[in-house]
């Protein structure tokens, strides 16, 4: 979708590199709702992994039998699970642990995916056909059966090996986006200079095209970010998310496929219902606010 | 623009071909198979043996998926342990029910995002525009399950609108109108749950489209010269936009295995999706292997489907 | 832009409006309801039911109270509570998994009648005479026993089902010990006889079965008496038989409702069959319906479904105050058990091998990993008393073989600390935990299964258990093992596995050799001793056809079992049945002999009663 709308779009930014960061965060500075939602992020992220780093995780998982879904009180701030377990401490390690499987699988995508996608579209020509191809294949292959399966035979299975998985069949769509665009800045003056001047191919990519294309990076990145997000919940939700002694935001609201816990136990979903639909909401915001700066005409002031 | 298509089948051919080998070692790394699970001290393990041994679950994987693709070639997807049938007769009951989700799910998304679209765009920034901007804000930020249980807690059963589980009541005839209005009753509830989630990305694009569109020249040329508001929108304006979201119709399509595999659980809607997740726990290969082969399948054909419409739009994405 | 953050904010809190009003308004209901609906049950009950919210097994009936004055006809919803579609391979002889089964129970029965003990009485459609010499039993079906076209059943259909069962073409999982134990029955089984030697038609509706082996165990559920309709299968290939109309579409039985609709995988409609041989039943028709765990009560609650083939117990409490059902409860012949690995499977001789140097080889450690734990308030807290301690390996499911009198060691910390002490478990090294009697680290490997109610916890609770008496029980892979994973590991003994928890559903007959026995593949722990196939073989002995001999011969393998502690059992269960206050005459099915029969379920009124009806 992205890709359609920025081929269509400007064909006169080449000169903007030096300021493209600049406007980026000019733009989200400007853009109120964006900003607070940065903030919010921010503070969010520190909050839950330096408070995570305080609690004890083994503490948090231990069942406790006297304690089973306590409503929240003075002890339990958010009451208990099933298995007694303090659900704010699941909510701050759930969060951290979420967060950090977005930032791992968008930031590993996105390198593979830019490095993919600027060397296919600037050798073009054949590589760029058979790349592509592999890039096809990538993308019929059914994400879901692979995560099952790979649920079950990678013994500890835990938030690298997660990422990992996430990451080998997501990095497609960012790299086709890439490519599209690398295939054109290299027809741009500045790179057909470049080369005639003998200046290596690798330097025109990573040094020249690559700079030029930073903002794209960042903007589909962020989007990515809470997609990710959003597709662990969704594996939690189906039963091959993490085992409960690793929560997660997904977990949690997995928990309300109990119905009587969707009724009348609002505390143990809620609250993780409600942060991911806010941190959603705070990267998308952050992201619109981004897209707006990389084009001229919806730019704010 | 038939060679373009000619040349694409072609090249999904191998493509179907690797991934079937891909799948089939992806099931076969699975631990277990479809007699693990008959765990019952009133069955004899020899005769389980025996029955390993004839299915062929002891022979080397390259044996096994010879065997299968040799007889997947002619048609035959093999049997399903599990259901002691045709896997192609499963997979065809269930396919219709999920042809119909898929279907009304489509016809919901355009009902809701065509409109909605238009309205935004035409009226950017003002208040109407924002509450659109809104929904597809919150809609984005909602997982499709969670929206999924509240709608089928909701209104199917605080409400009672709606059934809550089955393709269909029990007891009528096929091919009679109260058969099919139940399929419908049926259909509605999961179907409109997902829309109403799914459709905002179109949404949204559609908005920002008409946009784009509204300040093109020929747009202007068309105001400039007389020519009525209502016009400039729906002769001009919705047209040219209304293209490039046809192209987004393909991917629509490999949004929507995704969703119904969600949606078919949560209201226990026996198609496709639940099929696959069922024949997973159960560890019913051929079953598995055929539905996510069909899976595969069909998302190619989206993506060929959108390539076709938007050459069709845009010339300058021909392939050459 | 002010508007545009409105907008944003207005529809963030309409969300927040909408959760909230799901996640507190039914909690009110609930609220109100417990207060309003103090229900006519014995005061008894009650009282215990509000002290703690625990509930006891001994407070459930096996058989619905009738109220009100029954109508005749009406149709009976019934919901088949699955996760998953039924397969629809709706024919005894071809089935292979539970929820089939629900759904043919409706149409078809077996020919024999049970009595509590699931021994074979002379209730059902065929009653049989035993001839001990011979080793061969005579039965002759009822006259009036009909096939839902009308056919007769006749002994014929019956040796049918045993020749294609026991076919060398058949493709199914029902051949089993009911079948082999059938003289000749092997040798048809492997090609080398055309017919079965061990069976006589004597004419149309008496039969004979001779038996190579005849012990007690085949009049407590051993015969195979599902008879198959040869005039509707005989011009069928075998192979094709499963996948037939007649198995799938058009299911043919003789039981008191007929088949008339069915839509796979979710939906079955029957009309009663008034040719019934007990009687015409009281209802027109059932419905049954797959309905999803998730939803079940929501369906009760609305009269959308009157009973149910078993009701998730992890739901009970919160719903224990439904006012339009009443719950059936039955003991379960099922128990939890926690097993230790003491050797592997020798494929080739067909025999466990006991390696006596297994980590967990030592009686003493075992004994004190079972006073570790405490399943009577595992079974109070998560199961709300509806799970509960177990002491033996025969369930009180079979009243008249399981042996409360045993005493079995009993929560008590203090005691296993001392008992490892005492065999040289001691922490050497300061770390907390207990090394063994050499000195080595000892850590136990601990499997378990992932995917029931609290899989999650309740391991987590053992392991903690184990933890404070200072023993180091880590999860293998340091997670739960999906169920296929686990079941493959454990069979296939892999080394990484020191103990296990599972669950056995105990047959119908109560002869345990299946499971513990030497040389059954299901004997998971691999345990075996003289002493063990010495009782377990004279269970099985003629003198066992005295009930009394055979009762004394298992409690006396259940102390022995007890004292060696090849597994611990941890808890046995409830199953709990709701049914709709207009249903009478309804029975949980997994008691048996209980004496009332399907055709005899009848309804008060046309329409189902809902939660609102009541109140």
């Amino acid at each position: 979708m992205n890709e359609l709308k920025l081929d269509v779009k400007k064909e006169k930014k080449a000169h903007r590199s030096q300021s493209g960061l600049n406007i980026l965060w000019r733009e989200i500075v400007r853009d109120k709702l964006a900003l607070v939602s940065l903030i919010f992020l921010a503070v969010i992220t520190t909050t839950v992994f330096v408070v995570s780093g305080l609690l004890d995780l083994n503490e948090i998982v231990r069942v406790d039998l006297f304690a089973i879904y306590e409503p929240p009180s003075e002890n339990f701030w958010l009451g208990t699970d099933y298995g007694g377990r303090d659900i704010f401490g699941q909510l701050i390690i759930g969060t951290r642990n979420s967060l950090a499987i977005g930032f791992a699988v968008t930031l590993m995508t996105g390198i593979i995916g830019v490095s993919f996608g600027l060397i296919t579209g600037y050798f073009g020509g054949q590589t760029d056909n058979m790349l592509m191809r592999i890039v096809d294949f990538f993308q019929i292959l059914p994400f879901l059966m692979v995560v099952i399966v790979f649920v079950a035979i990678v013994p500890n299975y835990g938030i690298v090996e997660f990422s990992l998985i996430m990451t080998g069949f997501l990095w497609m769509g960012i790299a086709r986006i890439i490519r599209s665009k690398t295939l054109q800045e290299r027809e741009l003056d500045y790179a057909q200079a470049s080369q005639t001047l003998g200046t290596p191919r690798w330097k025109i990519m990573f040094g020249q095209i690559l700079p030029n294309l930073s903002s794209l990076i960042i903007v589909t990145m962020t989007l990515n970010l809470a997609a990710n997000i959003g597709l662990e919940s969704g594996l939690s939700f189906l039963g091959f998310g993490f085992p409960e002694r690793m929560p997660s935001l997904g977990t949690l609201l997995s928990y309300a496929t109990n119905p009587q816990t969707l009724e009348n136990r609002w505390w143990i979903w809620m609250p993780a219902a409600i942060l991911i639909f806010l941190l959603m909401l705070s990267v998308r915001n952050v992201g619109e606010a981004l897209k707006r700066a990389t084009d001229a005409r919806q730019r704010r002031g | 623009m038939w060679k373009f298509i000619v040349r694409r089948i072609i090249i999904t051919l191998p493509q179907i071909l690797l991934l079937s080998l891909f799948v089939f070692l992806l099931a076969q790394l699975m631990p277990g198979d479809a007699l693990t699970g008959l765990v019952d001290p009133n069955l004899d393990p020899a005769q389980i043996a025996l029955q390993r041994e004839r299915l062929g679950l002891n022979n080397p994987w390259y044996v096994q998926y010879y065997d299968w693709i040799t007889s997947a070639l002619q048609g035959d997807l093999g049997q399903s342990f599990r259901y002691k049938m045709d896997v192609t007769d499963i997979i065809a009951q269930r396919l219709v029910n999920t042809f119909w989700l898929s279907l009304l799910t489509l016809i919901f998304t355009y009902m809701i995002a065509i409109p909605l679209g238009i309205t935004s765009g035409r009226f950017n920034d003002t208040f109407r525009d924002q509450m659109i901007v809104g929904y597809t804000y919150v809609g984005f930020a909602t997982p499709l399950f969670i929206f999924a249980l509240l709608l089928l807690w909701l209104l199917g059963f605080n409400f009672g609108w709606f059934p809550t589980g089955g393709s269909v009541q029990p007891g009528l005839t096929p091919g009679t109108l109260d058969y099919v209005l139940s399929k419908l009753h049926h259909l509605i509830l999961p179907a409109l749950s997902m829309a109403l989630i799914t459709t905002v990305s179109t949404v949204q694009y559609l908005r920002s489209e008409i946009i784009d569109t509204k300040q093109k020249e020929f747009i202007l040329t068309a105001r400039a010269k007389g020519a009525s508001e209502s016009r400039v929108y729906n002769r001009h304006i919705f047209r040219n936009s209304l293209l490039p979201i046809a192209a987004l119709f393909g991917f629509e399509i490999t949004g929507l295995i995704g969703g119904t595999v969600f949606i078919e659980r949560i209201y226990s809607y026996p198609g496709m999706g639940l099929l696959l997740l069922e024949s997973i726990s159960q560890r019913d290969y051929s079953v598995v292997v055929a539905v996510v082969l069909l899976f595969g399948i069909a998302s190619i054909i989206g993506a060929l489907l959108s390539d076709i419409i938007l050459s069709l739009v845009d010339p300058r994405i021909r392939i050459k | 832009m002010t508007s545009s953050k409105m907008a944003k904010l207005l529809f963030a809190l309409m969300l927040f409006l909408l959760l909230a009003v799901v996640g507190c308004s039914s909690g009110d209901d609930d609220a109100t309801g417990e207060d309003e609906t103090p229900v006519e049950e014995e005061p008894g009950d009650e009282e215990e039911v509000e002290d703690d919210g625990i509930y006891s097994i001994d407070d459930f009936d096996p058989v619905k109270t009738n109220e009100g004055e029954a109508i005749s006809g009406g149709i009976l919803n019934f919901g088949l509570v699955s996760d998953t579609a039924f397969e629809g391979t709706l024919n005894y002889n071809f089935y292979s998994g539970n929820p089939d089964v629900q759904v043919i129970n409706w149409f078809n029965e077996s020919l024999l009648g049970i009595d509590e003990n699931y021994n074979y009485t002379q209730d059902g459609a065929a009653t049989f005479e035993v001839d001990e010499d011979e080793g061969s039993i005579t039965f002759t079906i009822h006259e009036d026993l009909n096939w839902h076209d009308g056919e007769p059943v006749t002994a014929e259909d019956w040796a049918y089902a045993y020749e294609i069962v026991g076919h060398p073409d058949y493709e199914g999982v029902r051949y089993t010990q009911a079948l082999s134990s059938v003289e000749g029955m092997p040798e048809y089984k492997t090609g080398e006889a055309d017919s079965i030697s061990g069976i006589e038609i004597i004419d149309e509706k008496t039969i004979k079965f001779t038996y190579h082996q005849f012990t007690p165990s085949l009049l407590a559920s051993g015969v195979w008496a599902y008879p198959l309709a040869k005039h509707i299968f005989e011009d069928m290939e075998i192979g094709d038989m499963a996948s037939s109309d007649a198995v799938r579409q058009n299911p043919i039985g003789y039981g008191p409702f007929v088949v008339e609709s069915i839509v796979p995988g979710e939906s079955v409609t029957f009309v009663k069959n008034e040719d019934y041989w007990r009687g015409e039943p009281n209802l027109d028709g059932v419905t049954l319906r797959v309905i999803n765990p998730s939803v079940v009560v929501q369906e009760l609650e609305n009269g959308n479904i009157d009973v149910v083939d078993s009701f998730p117990t992890d739901q009970y409490p919160e719903n224990a105050e439904l006012a339009n059902v009443e719950f059936l409860g039955g003991i379960d012949n099922a128990y939890t058990y926690i097993g230790f690995k003491f050797g592997s499977w020798d494929a080739d001789a067909g025999e466990v091998v006991v390696d006596p140097d297994a980590k967990m080889a030592d009686v003493e450690l075992r004994r004190a990993m079972w006073h570790a734990v405490d399943n009577d308030t595992v079974g109070q807290r998560y199961y709300n008393g509806l799970r509960w301690n177990a002491t033996t390996l025969i369930p009180p499911s079979h009243p008249d073989y399981h042996d409360d009198s045993i005493e079995a060691p009993l929560y008590d910390p203090a005691e296993a600390e001392r008992i490892l002490d005492e065999a040289g478990y001691e922490d050497l090294d300061g770390d907390g935990y207990r090394e063994d009697p050499d000195g080595n680290e000892l850590v136990i490997n601990f499997a378990s299964m992932s995917g029931g109610d609290i899989a999650e916890p309740l391991a987590q609770y053992y392991m903690q258990a184990w933890e404070a008496v200072g023993l180091n029980v880590q999860l293998v892979d340091g997670r739960l093992q999906e169920f296929n994973t686990f079941y493959d590991r454990v069979e296939a003994d892999d080394p990484d596995i020191d103990i296990y928890q599972g669950a056995w559903g105990v047959g119908s007959d109560v002869d345990p050799s299946g499971l513990y026995g030497r040389t059954a593949a299901f004997n998971y722990t691999r345990f075996a001793s003289e002493r063990n196939d010495e009782l377990l073989e004279e269970g099985l002995s003629e003198d066992a056809f005295d009930i009394a001999y055979r009762q004394q011969v298992y409690s006396e393998w259940q102390e022995y079992m007890v004292e060696q502690i090849p597994v611990f059992p941890t808890v046995y269960r409830a199953v709990l049945v709701p049914v709709n206050n207009r249903v009478h005459n309804y029975f949980i099915p997994q008691v048996p002999g209980l004496g009332v029969y399907r055709n005899e379920i009848a309804l008060t009124q046309e329409e189902p009663l809902s939660v609102s009806d009541v109140d």
